[in-house]
Protein backbone atom coordinates (compact mmCIF):
# COMPACT_ATOMS: atom_id res chain seq x y z
CA UNK A 1 0.00 0.00 0.00
CA UNK A 2 3.10 2.22 0.49
CA UNK A 3 3.85 1.72 -2.78
CA UNK A 4 0.82 2.90 -4.26
CA UNK A 5 1.18 6.48 -2.00
CA UNK A 6 4.33 7.21 -3.28
CA UNK A 7 3.30 6.53 -7.49
CA UNK A 8 0.04 8.92 -5.62
CA UNK A 9 -2.44 6.98 -7.32
CA UNK A 10 -6.11 6.69 -6.01
CA UNK A 11 -6.54 2.92 -7.14
CA UNK A 12 -10.37 2.83 -6.32
CA UNK A 13 -10.83 6.31 -8.31
CA UNK A 14 -8.72 4.43 -10.92
CA UNK A 15 -10.91 1.40 -11.33
CA UNK A 16 -14.26 3.54 -11.26
CA UNK A 17 -12.63 5.53 -14.35
CA UNK A 18 -11.89 2.48 -15.97
CA UNK A 19 -15.54 1.33 -15.61
CA UNK A 20 -16.64 4.70 -16.79
CA UNK A 21 -14.20 4.08 -19.94
CA UNK A 22 -16.22 0.90 -20.73
CA UNK A 23 -19.73 2.87 -20.54
CA UNK A 24 -18.68 5.39 -22.91
CA UNK A 25 -17.49 2.93 -25.25
CA UNK A 26 -20.77 1.35 -25.26
CA UNK A 27 -22.18 4.18 -25.56
CA UNK A 28 -20.72 5.02 -28.50
CA UNK A 29 -20.82 2.35 -30.09
CA UNK A 30 -24.96 2.41 -29.41
CA UNK A 31 -24.90 5.69 -30.84
CA UNK A 32 -22.73 4.69 -34.35
CA UNK A 33 -25.64 1.35 -34.35
CA UNK A 34 -28.16 3.25 -34.51
CA UNK A 35 -26.68 5.15 -37.12
CA UNK A 36 -26.13 1.96 -38.97
CA UNK A 37 -29.64 0.77 -38.66
CA UNK A 38 -31.23 3.68 -40.22
CA UNK A 39 -34.83 4.64 -39.62
CA UNK A 40 -37.35 1.70 -39.03
CA UNK A 41 -40.84 1.53 -40.75
CA UNK A 42 -43.42 3.04 -39.35
CA UNK A 43 -46.73 3.80 -41.21
CA UNK A 44 -45.61 7.47 -42.10
CA UNK A 45 -42.31 9.13 -43.50
CA UNK A 46 -42.97 11.58 -40.74
CA UNK A 47 -43.20 8.70 -37.67
CA UNK A 48 -40.28 7.45 -39.01
CA UNK A 49 -37.87 10.47 -39.08
CA UNK A 50 -39.69 11.12 -35.19
CA UNK A 51 -38.50 8.12 -33.90
CA UNK A 52 -35.06 7.99 -35.04
CA UNK A 53 -34.53 11.62 -34.13
CA UNK A 54 -35.61 10.85 -30.41
CA UNK A 55 -33.29 7.66 -30.62
CA UNK A 56 -30.38 9.66 -31.85
CA UNK A 57 -30.88 12.50 -28.99
CA UNK A 58 -31.20 9.82 -26.27
CA UNK A 59 -28.00 7.92 -27.59
CA UNK A 60 -26.15 11.50 -27.67
CA UNK A 61 -27.31 12.62 -24.34
CA UNK A 62 -25.85 9.29 -22.75
CA UNK A 63 -22.40 9.84 -24.67
CA UNK A 64 -22.21 13.16 -22.89
CA UNK A 65 -22.94 11.93 -19.39
CA UNK A 66 -20.81 9.00 -19.42
CA UNK A 67 -17.76 11.86 -20.67
CA UNK A 68 -18.53 13.67 -17.92
CA UNK A 69 -18.30 11.17 -15.42
CA UNK A 70 -15.37 10.00 -17.18
CA UNK A 71 -13.71 13.72 -16.88
CA UNK A 72 -14.96 14.19 -12.66
CA UNK A 73 -12.97 10.92 -11.92
CA UNK A 74 -9.76 11.33 -13.99
CA UNK A 75 -9.52 14.63 -11.49
CA UNK A 76 -9.44 12.10 -8.55
CA UNK A 77 -7.24 9.44 -10.13
CA UNK A 78 -4.45 11.72 -9.47
CA UNK A 79 -1.06 12.21 -11.27
CA UNK A 80 1.93 9.86 -11.23
CA UNK A 81 5.12 11.01 -9.55
CA UNK A 82 7.43 12.57 -12.18
CA UNK A 83 10.13 12.05 -10.60
CA UNK A 84 10.83 8.64 -11.69
CA UNK A 85 13.77 8.94 -14.41
CA UNK A 86 11.60 6.55 -16.80
CA UNK A 87 8.27 8.47 -15.79
CA UNK A 88 5.46 6.64 -16.16
CA UNK A 89 7.73 3.48 -17.54
CA UNK A 90 8.63 3.30 -14.30
CA UNK A 91 5.44 2.02 -12.77
CA UNK A 92 6.44 -1.11 -14.65
CA UNK A 93 8.76 -1.72 -11.75
CA UNK A 94 5.78 -2.10 -9.83
CA UNK A 95 4.95 -5.20 -11.42
CA UNK A 96 5.18 -8.39 -8.74
CA UNK A 97 5.55 -10.80 -10.86
CA UNK A 98 9.22 -9.77 -11.98
CA UNK A 99 10.57 -12.91 -12.96
CA UNK A 100 7.46 -14.07 -15.48
CA UNK A 101 7.83 -9.80 -16.85
CA UNK A 102 11.22 -8.43 -16.84
CA UNK A 103 10.08 -5.82 -18.74
CA UNK A 104 11.57 -3.01 -16.42
CA UNK A 105 15.03 -4.06 -16.27
CA UNK A 106 15.30 -5.02 -19.97
CA UNK A 107 13.50 -1.56 -20.31
CA UNK A 108 16.32 0.32 -18.26
CA UNK A 109 19.43 -1.95 -20.23
CA UNK A 110 17.67 -0.18 -23.73
CA UNK A 111 18.02 2.77 -22.23
CA UNK A 112 21.52 2.81 -21.14
CA UNK A 113 22.55 1.12 -24.07
CA UNK A 114 20.74 4.12 -26.14
CA UNK A 115 22.32 6.73 -24.22
CA UNK A 116 25.38 5.14 -25.06
CA UNK A 117 25.18 5.28 -28.57
CA UNK A 118 24.23 8.25 -28.72
CA UNK A 119 27.57 9.59 -26.88
CA UNK A 120 29.15 7.50 -29.22
CA UNK A 121 27.55 8.99 -32.30
CA UNK A 122 28.25 12.43 -31.24
CA UNK A 123 31.72 11.83 -30.78
CA UNK A 124 31.36 10.23 -34.27
CA UNK A 125 30.29 12.87 -35.80
CA UNK A 126 32.74 15.34 -34.72
CA UNK A 127 35.78 13.65 -35.64
CA UNK A 128 33.95 12.58 -39.01
CA UNK A 129 33.37 16.75 -39.62
CA UNK A 130 37.06 17.37 -39.29
CA UNK A 131 37.18 15.17 -42.89
CA UNK A 132 34.03 17.18 -44.27
CA UNK A 133 36.15 17.49 -47.85
CA UNK A 134 34.61 14.62 -48.43
CA UNK A 135 31.39 14.65 -49.91
CA UNK A 136 30.29 11.16 -49.48
CA UNK A 137 31.32 11.16 -45.69
CA UNK A 138 29.10 14.22 -45.82
CA UNK A 139 26.14 13.13 -47.21
CA UNK A 140 25.62 9.47 -44.59
CA UNK A 141 25.87 11.38 -41.42
CA UNK A 142 23.28 14.02 -39.82
CA UNK A 143 24.22 17.09 -42.50
CA UNK A 144 22.82 15.02 -45.48
CA UNK A 145 19.46 16.92 -44.19
CA UNK A 146 21.38 19.99 -43.83
CA UNK A 147 23.40 20.22 -46.91
CA UNK A 148 19.96 21.20 -49.14
CA UNK A 149 19.16 23.95 -47.15
CA UNK A 150 22.74 25.27 -47.57
CA UNK A 151 23.48 24.97 -51.17
CA UNK A 152 20.56 27.34 -52.46
CA UNK A 153 22.57 30.34 -50.23
CA UNK A 154 25.71 29.30 -52.23
CA UNK A 155 24.34 29.07 -55.56
CA UNK A 156 23.15 32.55 -56.26
CA UNK A 157 26.60 33.96 -55.95
CA UNK A 158 27.29 37.13 -58.01
CA UNK A 159 29.09 36.06 -60.95
CA UNK A 160 32.00 38.66 -60.65
CA UNK A 161 32.46 36.71 -57.50
CA UNK A 162 32.06 33.29 -58.98
CA UNK A 163 35.14 34.97 -62.08
CA UNK A 164 37.20 36.15 -59.26
CA UNK A 165 37.55 33.09 -57.72
CA UNK A 166 38.61 31.21 -60.77
CA UNK A 167 40.57 33.71 -62.21
CA UNK A 168 42.28 33.84 -58.44
CA UNK A 169 42.58 29.48 -59.08
CA UNK A 170 44.20 30.46 -62.27
CA UNK A 171 46.92 32.52 -61.35
CA UNK A 172 48.33 30.17 -59.02
CA UNK A 173 49.37 27.48 -61.63
CA UNK A 174 51.37 28.55 -64.15
CA UNK A 175 51.40 25.68 -66.34
CA UNK A 176 47.78 25.34 -66.12
CA UNK A 177 45.52 27.74 -68.29
CA UNK A 178 41.49 28.17 -67.10
CA UNK A 179 39.50 29.79 -69.53
CA UNK A 180 35.76 30.02 -68.50
CA UNK A 181 32.74 30.13 -70.58
CA UNK A 182 28.72 31.37 -70.27
CA UNK A 183 27.35 29.23 -72.95
CA UNK A 184 24.29 28.68 -71.53
CA UNK A 185 23.12 31.82 -68.86
CA UNK A 186 24.54 32.18 -65.96
CA UNK A 187 26.47 28.78 -65.31
CA UNK A 188 30.01 28.73 -65.96
CA UNK A 189 31.87 26.24 -68.32
CA UNK A 190 35.71 26.11 -67.33
CA UNK A 191 38.17 24.77 -70.10
CA UNK A 192 41.13 23.81 -68.40
CA UNK A 193 44.32 23.15 -70.56
CA UNK A 194 47.23 21.03 -68.56
CA UNK A 195 50.13 22.27 -70.29
CA UNK A 196 50.10 19.36 -73.50
CA UNK A 197 49.19 16.49 -71.49
CA UNK A 198 45.38 17.09 -71.22
CA UNK A 199 42.28 19.56 -71.91
CA UNK A 200 39.47 19.36 -69.24
CA UNK A 201 35.87 20.36 -69.68
CA UNK A 202 34.49 21.13 -66.05
CA UNK A 203 30.84 22.34 -65.72
CA UNK A 204 29.92 24.68 -62.72
CA UNK A 205 26.49 25.34 -61.29
CA UNK A 206 27.73 28.59 -58.95
CA UNK A 207 31.09 27.41 -57.67
CA UNK A 208 30.00 23.81 -57.44
CA UNK A 209 31.44 21.44 -60.37
CA UNK A 210 28.43 19.71 -61.66
CA UNK A 211 30.17 17.64 -64.10
CA UNK A 212 33.91 17.15 -65.55
CA UNK A 213 35.11 15.50 -68.85
CA UNK A 214 38.53 14.71 -69.55
CA UNK A 215 39.95 15.00 -73.17
CA UNK A 216 43.56 14.41 -74.76
CA UNK A 217 45.75 17.80 -75.50
CA UNK A 218 45.13 17.35 -79.09
CA UNK A 219 41.40 16.01 -79.12
CA UNK A 220 38.57 18.57 -80.39
CA UNK A 221 36.88 20.74 -77.46
CA UNK A 222 34.39 21.85 -79.70
CA UNK A 223 31.50 20.17 -81.77
CA UNK A 224 30.86 20.57 -85.00
CA UNK A 225 28.52 23.59 -84.77
CA UNK A 226 31.64 25.68 -82.84
CA UNK A 227 29.63 25.38 -79.13
CA UNK A 228 32.17 23.86 -76.26
CA UNK A 229 31.34 19.89 -76.34
CA UNK A 230 30.93 18.93 -72.72
CA UNK A 231 29.35 15.88 -73.64
CA UNK A 232 31.53 13.03 -76.03
CA UNK A 233 33.90 11.10 -73.63
CA UNK A 234 37.74 11.16 -75.08
CA UNK A 235 38.54 8.47 -78.06
CA UNK A 236 41.67 7.32 -76.10
CA UNK A 237 41.06 5.09 -72.78
CA UNK A 238 43.68 6.52 -70.41
CA UNK A 239 41.82 10.02 -70.87
CA UNK A 240 38.39 7.86 -70.38
CA UNK A 241 39.58 6.79 -67.16
CA UNK A 242 41.22 9.81 -66.10
CA UNK A 243 37.41 11.50 -66.27
CA UNK A 244 36.32 8.50 -63.97
CA UNK A 245 38.87 9.26 -61.69
CA UNK A 246 38.05 12.91 -62.11
CA UNK A 247 34.42 12.54 -61.47
CA UNK A 248 35.32 10.37 -58.56
CA UNK A 249 37.86 13.15 -57.15
CA UNK A 250 34.29 15.71 -57.52
CA UNK A 251 32.76 13.23 -54.83
CA UNK A 252 35.64 13.40 -52.45
CA UNK A 253 36.38 17.12 -52.58
CA UNK A 254 33.33 18.25 -50.86
CA UNK A 255 32.91 21.65 -48.58
CA UNK A 256 29.34 22.54 -49.06
CA UNK A 257 30.15 25.96 -46.76
CA UNK A 258 33.22 26.65 -48.54
CA UNK A 259 32.92 25.80 -52.36
CA UNK A 260 35.88 28.06 -53.16
CA UNK A 261 38.21 25.83 -51.47
CA UNK A 262 36.96 22.74 -53.06
CA UNK A 263 37.08 24.35 -56.33
CA UNK A 264 40.72 24.93 -55.75
CA UNK A 265 41.69 21.25 -54.07
CA UNK A 266 39.90 20.01 -57.68
CA UNK A 267 42.63 22.11 -59.39
CA UNK A 268 45.09 21.00 -57.33
CA UNK A 269 44.71 17.61 -57.77
CA UNK A 270 43.89 17.85 -61.59
CA UNK A 271 47.29 19.63 -62.12
CA UNK A 272 48.96 16.36 -60.92
CA UNK A 273 48.05 15.09 -64.19
CA UNK A 274 50.72 17.11 -65.98
CA UNK A 275 52.86 14.01 -65.47
CA UNK A 276 50.72 11.43 -66.77
CA UNK A 277 52.72 9.97 -69.18
CA UNK A 278 55.82 10.55 -67.17
CA UNK A 279 55.30 9.19 -64.09
CA UNK A 280 55.71 5.36 -63.21
CA UNK A 281 53.38 3.91 -61.10
CA UNK A 282 54.16 4.58 -57.05
CA UNK A 283 53.09 0.76 -56.67
CA UNK A 284 54.58 -1.49 -59.32
CA UNK A 285 56.73 0.98 -60.52
CA UNK A 286 55.93 0.26 -64.07
CA UNK A 287 54.37 2.83 -66.94
CA UNK A 288 52.03 0.36 -68.13
CA UNK A 289 49.60 -2.13 -66.85
CA UNK A 290 47.18 -3.47 -69.24
CA UNK A 291 48.34 -0.79 -71.98
CA UNK A 292 47.09 2.18 -69.65
CA UNK A 293 49.77 4.34 -67.54
CA UNK A 294 49.27 5.52 -64.33
CA UNK A 295 45.72 6.80 -64.43
CA UNK A 296 44.81 7.49 -60.64
CA UNK A 297 46.47 10.11 -58.35
CA UNK A 298 46.02 9.65 -54.59
CA UNK A 299 43.56 12.84 -53.52
CA UNK A 300 45.85 13.11 -50.40
CA UNK A 301 49.43 12.78 -51.99
CA UNK A 302 49.03 13.25 -55.22
CA UNK A 303 50.90 10.13 -56.47
CA UNK A 304 50.39 8.44 -59.62
CA UNK A 305 48.77 4.81 -59.18
CA UNK A 306 47.96 2.51 -61.68
CA UNK A 307 43.88 2.01 -61.47
CA UNK A 308 44.60 -1.39 -60.68
CA UNK A 309 47.64 -1.00 -58.29
CA UNK A 310 45.76 1.82 -56.03
CA UNK A 311 45.22 -0.01 -52.98
CA UNK B 1 48.05 11.63 -84.11
CA UNK B 2 50.34 10.77 -81.49
CA UNK B 3 53.98 10.45 -80.75
CA UNK B 4 55.33 7.65 -83.22
CA UNK B 5 58.44 5.23 -83.55
CA UNK B 6 59.35 3.40 -86.62
CA UNK B 7 62.09 1.06 -86.64
CA UNK B 8 63.71 -1.97 -88.56
CA UNK B 9 63.31 -5.29 -86.58
CA UNK B 10 66.05 -7.37 -88.17
CA UNK B 11 64.81 -11.22 -89.65
CA UNK B 12 65.50 -13.83 -87.19
CA UNK B 13 68.35 -16.45 -87.36
CA UNK B 14 67.40 -19.06 -89.90
CA UNK B 15 64.01 -17.50 -90.49
CA UNK B 16 62.04 -15.63 -93.62
CA UNK B 17 60.72 -12.47 -93.46
CA UNK B 18 57.14 -13.69 -93.14
CA UNK B 19 57.97 -16.19 -90.09
CA UNK B 20 59.61 -13.47 -88.66
CA UNK B 21 56.40 -11.17 -89.15
CA UNK B 22 53.91 -14.25 -87.77
CA UNK B 23 55.98 -14.30 -84.81
CA UNK B 24 55.93 -10.57 -84.48
CA UNK B 25 52.00 -10.77 -84.87
CA UNK B 26 51.35 -14.13 -82.67
CA UNK B 27 53.48 -11.82 -79.26
CA UNK B 28 51.10 -9.02 -80.33
CA UNK B 29 48.30 -11.32 -80.03
CA UNK B 30 48.99 -12.63 -77.10
CA UNK B 31 49.50 -9.19 -74.97
CA UNK B 32 45.97 -8.65 -76.23
CA UNK B 33 46.24 -6.27 -79.60
CA UNK B 34 43.53 -6.90 -81.78
CA UNK B 35 43.59 -6.70 -85.75
CA UNK B 36 42.53 -3.79 -87.40
CA UNK B 37 42.60 -3.49 -90.71
CA UNK B 38 45.87 -3.13 -92.92
CA UNK B 39 48.39 -0.26 -93.85
CA UNK B 40 50.57 0.57 -96.49
CA UNK B 41 53.35 3.47 -96.68
CA UNK B 42 55.02 4.05 -100.11
CA UNK B 43 57.82 6.45 -101.39
CA UNK B 44 59.03 7.10 -104.83
CA UNK B 45 62.03 8.82 -105.59
CA UNK B 46 63.01 11.61 -107.98
CA UNK B 47 65.71 13.22 -109.26
CA UNK B 48 66.04 17.07 -110.15
CA UNK B 49 67.02 17.22 -114.00
CA UNK B 50 68.73 19.84 -115.95
CA UNK B 51 71.18 20.95 -112.82
CA UNK B 52 73.39 23.27 -114.62
CA UNK B 53 76.51 23.42 -112.75
CA UNK B 54 76.63 19.85 -112.61
CA UNK B 55 76.64 18.84 -109.19
CA UNK B 56 75.17 15.42 -107.89
CA UNK B 57 71.61 16.23 -108.05
CA UNK B 58 69.30 16.78 -105.17
CA UNK B 59 66.61 13.87 -104.53
CA UNK B 60 62.63 14.27 -104.06
CA UNK B 61 61.05 11.63 -102.00
CA UNK B 62 57.06 11.18 -102.61
CA UNK B 63 55.06 9.14 -100.40
CA UNK B 64 51.54 8.32 -99.36
CA UNK B 65 50.61 6.49 -96.28
CA UNK B 66 47.11 5.05 -95.78
CA UNK B 67 46.24 6.53 -92.57
CA UNK B 68 46.23 9.65 -94.28
CA UNK B 69 44.70 8.35 -98.00
CA UNK B 70 43.76 12.05 -99.36
CA UNK B 71 47.30 13.63 -99.11
CA UNK B 72 50.55 12.88 -100.04
CA UNK B 73 53.94 13.79 -98.63
CA UNK B 74 56.84 15.20 -100.22
CA UNK B 75 60.61 15.77 -99.08
CA UNK B 76 63.90 16.38 -99.81
CA UNK B 77 66.95 14.96 -99.10
CA UNK B 78 67.59 16.73 -95.75
CA UNK B 79 65.83 19.30 -96.81
CA UNK B 80 62.23 20.70 -96.23
CA UNK B 81 59.03 18.13 -96.59
CA UNK B 82 55.50 19.76 -97.63
CA UNK B 83 52.05 17.40 -96.93
CA UNK B 84 49.76 18.36 -99.94
CA UNK B 85 46.47 16.72 -101.61
CA UNK B 86 46.58 13.98 -103.47
CA UNK B 87 46.53 15.60 -106.90
CA UNK B 88 50.59 15.92 -106.47
CA UNK B 89 51.17 13.06 -108.08
CA UNK B 90 49.58 13.95 -111.37
CA UNK B 91 51.46 17.31 -110.56
CA UNK B 92 54.75 15.40 -110.54
CA UNK B 93 53.82 13.84 -113.94
CA UNK B 94 53.38 17.77 -115.42
CA UNK B 95 56.75 18.19 -113.79
CA UNK B 96 58.23 15.29 -115.49
CA UNK B 97 61.61 17.95 -117.29
CA UNK B 98 62.17 18.91 -114.00
CA UNK B 99 61.75 15.73 -112.00
CA UNK B 100 62.56 12.22 -113.16
CA UNK B 101 61.32 9.33 -111.71
CA UNK B 102 63.75 6.94 -110.64
CA UNK B 103 62.12 3.87 -111.36
CA UNK B 104 62.97 0.75 -109.69
CA UNK B 105 63.61 2.89 -106.62
CA UNK B 106 60.17 2.88 -105.36
CA UNK B 107 59.62 0.96 -101.90
CA UNK B 108 56.65 -0.02 -99.86
CA UNK B 109 55.80 -1.32 -96.54
CA UNK B 110 52.59 -3.02 -96.62
CA UNK B 111 51.24 -5.15 -93.60
CA UNK B 112 49.03 -5.86 -90.36
CA UNK B 113 47.52 -2.71 -88.21
CA UNK B 114 47.16 -3.39 -84.61
CA UNK B 115 45.52 -1.82 -81.99
CA UNK B 116 46.34 -2.35 -77.98
CA UNK B 117 44.52 0.52 -76.00
CA UNK B 118 45.63 3.78 -77.06
CA UNK B 119 48.75 2.14 -79.17
CA UNK B 120 48.38 1.45 -82.89
CA UNK B 121 51.11 -0.96 -84.22
CA UNK B 122 52.01 -1.21 -87.97
CA UNK B 123 53.88 -4.57 -89.03
CA UNK B 124 55.12 -4.26 -92.63
CA UNK B 125 56.85 -6.16 -95.03
CA UNK B 126 59.40 -3.40 -96.80
CA UNK B 127 59.69 -4.28 -100.58
CA UNK B 128 61.42 -3.06 -103.74
CA UNK B 129 60.34 -4.07 -106.70
CA UNK B 130 58.19 -6.75 -104.84
CA UNK B 131 60.88 -8.51 -103.46
CA UNK B 132 60.66 -8.35 -99.73
CA UNK B 133 63.63 -6.76 -98.23
CA UNK B 134 62.85 -5.99 -94.83
CA UNK B 135 60.84 -5.90 -91.63
CA UNK B 136 59.50 -2.37 -90.45
CA UNK B 137 57.77 -1.66 -86.95
CA UNK B 138 55.80 1.22 -86.59
CA UNK B 139 54.42 2.12 -83.07
CA UNK B 140 51.98 4.94 -82.71
CA UNK B 141 50.96 6.22 -79.17
CA UNK B 142 47.72 7.96 -79.70
CA UNK B 143 47.18 9.76 -76.49
CA UNK B 144 50.09 11.72 -76.47
CA UNK B 145 51.71 14.19 -78.73
CA UNK B 146 54.79 15.10 -76.77
CA UNK B 147 58.18 12.89 -77.69
CA UNK B 148 59.63 13.67 -74.48
CA UNK B 149 56.62 12.92 -72.43
CA UNK B 150 55.76 9.65 -73.34
CA UNK B 151 59.19 7.91 -74.55
CA UNK B 152 59.74 5.85 -71.85
CA UNK B 153 56.27 4.49 -71.47
CA UNK B 154 56.72 3.79 -75.57
CA UNK B 155 59.81 1.95 -74.81
CA UNK B 156 58.45 0.02 -72.27
CA UNK B 157 55.79 -0.88 -73.94
CA UNK B 158 58.43 -1.82 -76.95
CA UNK B 159 60.40 -3.92 -75.17
CA UNK B 160 57.07 -6.06 -74.60
CA UNK B 161 57.17 -7.13 -78.01
CA UNK B 162 60.12 -6.48 -79.32
CA UNK B 163 62.59 -7.13 -77.02
CA UNK B 164 66.69 -6.17 -77.38
CA UNK B 165 65.37 -4.86 -81.10
CA UNK B 166 63.76 -1.98 -79.07
CA UNK B 167 65.08 1.14 -80.72
CA UNK B 168 66.31 4.67 -78.94
CA UNK B 169 64.61 7.58 -79.28
CA UNK B 170 64.18 8.40 -82.87
CA UNK B 171 66.64 11.25 -84.37
CA UNK B 172 63.69 12.89 -85.89
CA UNK B 173 62.57 14.06 -82.32
CA UNK B 174 65.97 14.22 -80.80
CA UNK B 175 67.47 16.50 -83.67
CA UNK B 176 64.44 19.19 -82.87
CA UNK B 177 65.75 22.40 -82.76
CA UNK B 178 62.70 23.13 -80.18
CA UNK B 179 63.55 20.11 -78.32
CA UNK B 180 61.17 16.90 -77.42
CA UNK B 181 58.41 18.82 -75.98
CA UNK B 182 57.13 20.11 -79.40
CA UNK B 183 53.59 18.05 -81.02
CA UNK B 184 54.75 16.06 -83.76
CA UNK B 185 53.24 15.78 -86.96
CA UNK B 186 52.64 13.39 -89.70
CA UNK B 187 55.98 14.31 -91.30
CA UNK B 188 57.63 13.20 -88.38
CA UNK B 189 56.46 9.63 -89.23
CA UNK B 190 57.26 9.66 -92.87
CA UNK B 191 60.76 10.75 -92.07
CA UNK B 192 60.98 7.96 -90.11
CA UNK B 193 59.78 5.77 -92.89
CA UNK B 194 62.08 7.69 -95.67
CA UNK B 195 65.19 7.15 -93.20
CA UNK B 196 64.15 3.54 -93.18
CA UNK B 197 63.55 2.91 -96.80
CA UNK B 198 67.21 4.17 -97.39
CA UNK B 199 69.05 1.43 -95.29
CA UNK B 200 66.52 -0.99 -97.11
CA UNK B 201 67.77 0.32 -100.25
CA UNK B 202 71.52 0.10 -99.50
CA UNK B 203 71.26 -3.21 -97.65
CA UNK B 204 71.31 -5.71 -100.99
CA UNK B 205 71.01 -8.88 -99.57
CA UNK B 206 68.85 -9.73 -97.21
CA UNK B 207 70.70 -10.54 -93.72
CA UNK B 208 69.97 -14.17 -92.48
CA UNK B 209 69.32 -14.90 -96.20
CA UNK B 210 72.88 -16.27 -96.20
CA UNK B 211 73.82 -16.26 -99.98
CA UNK B 212 72.22 -13.92 -102.67
ZN1 LIG C 1 51.10 -0.03 -61.01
Amino acid sequence: MADVMNVGVNLEAFSLAINAIQALRSSVTRVFDSLKDGMKNKETLEGREKVFITEFQDNLQSVNRDLNELERLSTLVGRPSESHPLHNSGLLSLDPVQDKTPLYSQLLQAYKWSNKLQYHAGLASSLLNQQSLKRSANQMGTSAKRRPKVQPSTLVLPIQYVDDVISRIGRMFPDMSIELFRPNGTSAVLLVTLGKVLKAIVVMRSLFIDRTIVRGFHENIYSEDGKLDIWSKSNYQAFQKVTDHATTALLHYQLPQMPDVVVRSFMTWLRSYIKLFQNPCQRCGKFLQEGLPPTWRDFRTLEAFHDTCRQ
Amino acid sequence: MGVTCVCQVPVSEGKSVQQTVDILHKKLEQLGAVKQGNFWVDCETYHATGNATGQPSKLLYVMHNSETPLSCMALFEGGPGLSADANFDVLMVKLKSHFQNAKGHKVESRGVRYRYCDFLVKIGTVAMSSSARGISVEVEYCACVIPGDCWNLMKEFMQSFLGSNTPELPTVFTSKAEGLSVPVDCMDTMSQYLELFGRVRKQQVLPGSGVR
